[in-house]
């Protein structure tokens, strides 16, 4: 057991080793650096523009659908790239192919919903 | 390579998917609520026609391991219609069937806020999981089946998208729902990892022989994989979604929670223990007793003191719920005598407590009532004073479920099923759970019966005394529940002998 847990040792050392470097710089930085704060260095930094509005900020999420729809289809894929390697093998066969037509047409079925119900179209 | 499948052996479930596929297309495209709810009542009653047809004929099995993959060993089917599956097919098709019956003018009614075509999807999906649930012996299929019946119901109860309780009771029920499913999940990995089978009939035997020091692990995996279906029969500690959940959700959609889904999760507990688990009855039988034993007291001390018809009738079947679990309390001693009690107490619970919210649901609808308004604005006891004097009928029918839940005659077949769970649980040598059943039983007696009582009352003045609605959907639900609870009290063992023949 001694031995078990001593080889992850070497991952501590590593970790404290990393906490080091990063905590160590951040502290050597904030010795050495000179302390003068003008207005404009106190302004979030927005990647050079100047920022607008406020922090809190409310956008409506109108591709939240599209993101479902995606993972469905992500998910799908997840099984079609199995069964593609088996399914001309012995033993597979038609009965193999017309399964994940049948899993296919589900699909399908849940994307004639989705469009039928009007998320489909981009208002 | 190719498991053939045998579709008369799943035509019930089949039939309810199609049907609710069906729906989902019939309703993007313009179908009238009218016709989705009567094709949903059509397909749940095609369902029902085939499991009679099933439990006719020969039994059956599908999706068993092929060729190699099963060697030597036991058949290993994934899928089977044996007598303890078609009980519970048609327990489950029979609620079901009322459920729907309720929804007509709750949901599907013109002019209810509901999304009609989403809710009979839903609804079916759900049987679909549920009639899964009941026939599968092994344990992918087991999880898989009880999240087809899961999340549905979480859409299903946060349907009422406008009213903030009811949203606030579907993040209820998925929270504990996906808590009590991570944690079945690790149990079942270790229970694999330790046997590496996942059909019932090899997990069995393999844990027989399980080396001495994956006693534990495998100890740890079967307490875990309880807690799944401790959940879905809201036991405690995984029971106190129940009464938010039950008064969060629309009324059809709490009769489904409280009688099929708790069918379904009852089936499935006893499959996995009696079919995959009696190697380790030393370890759940105790652990079941003292959930059924806290169960039952906590449910019946809480009923005590509710006000609310649907909080009582929560908490009420959380204590019901204990007295189910009783029975395997026992462990692997006299395991098929257990089994058959739980049964037989399962499917008489379901008559009676499918007949109290069909009459609950009724009374709801009255006077104006909106069907899916934000607060239940005729719920309290006090509410069913008088009732007896503007509708004879339903009061007596409501009287009838409540004595029978409460077990007392008449209401003959209540007390015939706790006989029978007591006569397991003293059998299986659990006699100190037996005396906690008598105390209950006695507790519970009080707020049975003192809502009976409020039926037969004089109506407390202010309030004009309601009468029931016209419809007759909700009336042909009551109806149909109180035939089925009078039929088995004049002959109880019609249910007694078909759950003793499981075995």
């Amino acid at each position: 057991m001694d031995d078990y847990f001593g080889s992850y040792l070497v991952v501590v050392v590593l970790l404290l080793l990393g906490c080091g470097i990063v905590g160590g710089g951040l502290a050597a930085n904030r010795l050495l650096r000179p302390h003068r704060l003008t207005e404009e260095k106190l302004t979030t930094y927005e990647c050079g523009v100047d920022p607008v509005g406020e922090g809190w900020a409310q956008s409506y999420v109108r591709y939240y659908v599209f993101a479902y729809l995606y993972v469905v289809f992500a998910v799908d894929a997840v099984f079609l790239f199995p069964w593609a390697t088996v399914f001309a093998a012995p033993g597979f066969g038609t009965t193999t192919l017309v399964e994940m037509f049948v899993f296919l047409g589900f699909l399908f079925t849940g994307l004639v919903y989705a469009g039928r119900k009007g998320v489909l179209s981009w208002v | 390579m190719i498991q053939s499948i045998d579709y008369a052996a799943i035509a019930p479930p089949l039939i309810v998917a199609v049907a609710a596929i069906a729906l989902l297309l019939a309703d993007a495209f313009g179908a009238s609520r009218r016709v989705l709810g009567l094709v949903s009542l059509g397909a749940v009653g095609a369902a029902l026609v085939t499991v009679i047809a099933l439990a006719l004929g020969d039994r059956r099995a599908t999706f068993c391991l092929t060729g190699d993959l099963r060697g030597n060993g036991p058949p290993s089917c994934s899928y089977v219609t044996d007598d303890f599956t078609l009980i519970f097919q048609g327990v489950v098709l029979a609620a079901a069937l009322v459920v729907v019956l309720l929804s007509l003018e709750e949901i599907t009614a013109a002019g209810a806020r509901l999304p009609a075509g989403e809710f009979h999807f839903l609804l079916l999906a759900a049987i679909a999981g549920a009639l899964t649930l009941v026939a599968a012996r092994d344990l992918v299929l087991l999880v898989v089946a009880l999240e087809t019946l899961s999340l549905p119901v979480f859409a299903l109860v946060a349907l009422r998208r406008y009213d903030g309780v009811a949203s606030e009771a579907a993040l209820k029920l998925f929270l504990v729902s996906v808590i009590s499913t991570a944690v079945m999940l690790f149990g079942i990995s270790l229970l694999y990892g330790v046997t590496g089978a996942m059909h019932l009939d090899r997990v069995a035997p393999a844990l027989g022989r399980v080396p001495g020091d994956l006693e534990p692990v495998a100890a740890v995996g079967v307490v875990m994989v309880l807690a799944g279906f401790a959940f879905k029969v809201a036991a405690v500690p995984f029971h106190f979604w129940a009464p938010d959940v039950y008064q969060g959700a629309p009324l059809p959609v709490t009769a489904f929670l409280s009688v099929v889904s708790k069918a379904a999760g009852f089936a499935g507990l006893t499959i996995v223990v009696a079919l995959g688990l009696p190697a380790y009855g030393h370890v759940w039988g105790p652990v079941l007793g003292v959930l059924a034993a806290v169960t039952m007291t906590l449910g019946n001390l809480v009923a005590l003191r509710q006000r609310s018809a649907i909080r009582l009738l929560a908490w009420s079947s959380i204590a019901q719920s204990g007295y189910m679990l009783a029975p395997l309390a026992v462990g692997d001693e006299r395991l098929p005598e257990a089994v058959a009690a739980t049964v037989a107490y399962v499917a008489i619970y379901s008559v009676m407590n499918i007949g109290a919210f069909a009459v609950v649901i009724g009374f709801r609808r009255r006077a104006g009532a909106p069907a899916a308004g934000p607060a239940p604005s005729w719920d309290t006891l006090d509410d069913y004073r008088g009732l007896a004097r503007r509708n004879p009928a339903t009061a007596a029918a409501m009287a009838f479920f409540l004595i029978c839940l409460a077990g007392l005659p008449p209401g003959v077949m209540g007390l015939f099923a706790k006989i029978v769970v007591f006569r397991a649980t003293v059998a299986g040598g659990a006699t100190w759970l037996a005396v906690v059943m008598a105390v209950n039983t006695v507790i519970a007696l009080y707020y049975y019966l003192a809502w009976a009582a409020r039926l037969f009352a004089a109506p407390s003045g202010a309030a004009e005394p309601p009468r029931m609605p016209r419809g007759a959907a909700v009336r042909a639900a009551i109806g149909a529940a109180a035939a089925g609870a009078v039929v088995l009290s004049v002959a109880p063992q019609l249910v007694l002998q078909a759950a003793a023949a499981i075995t």
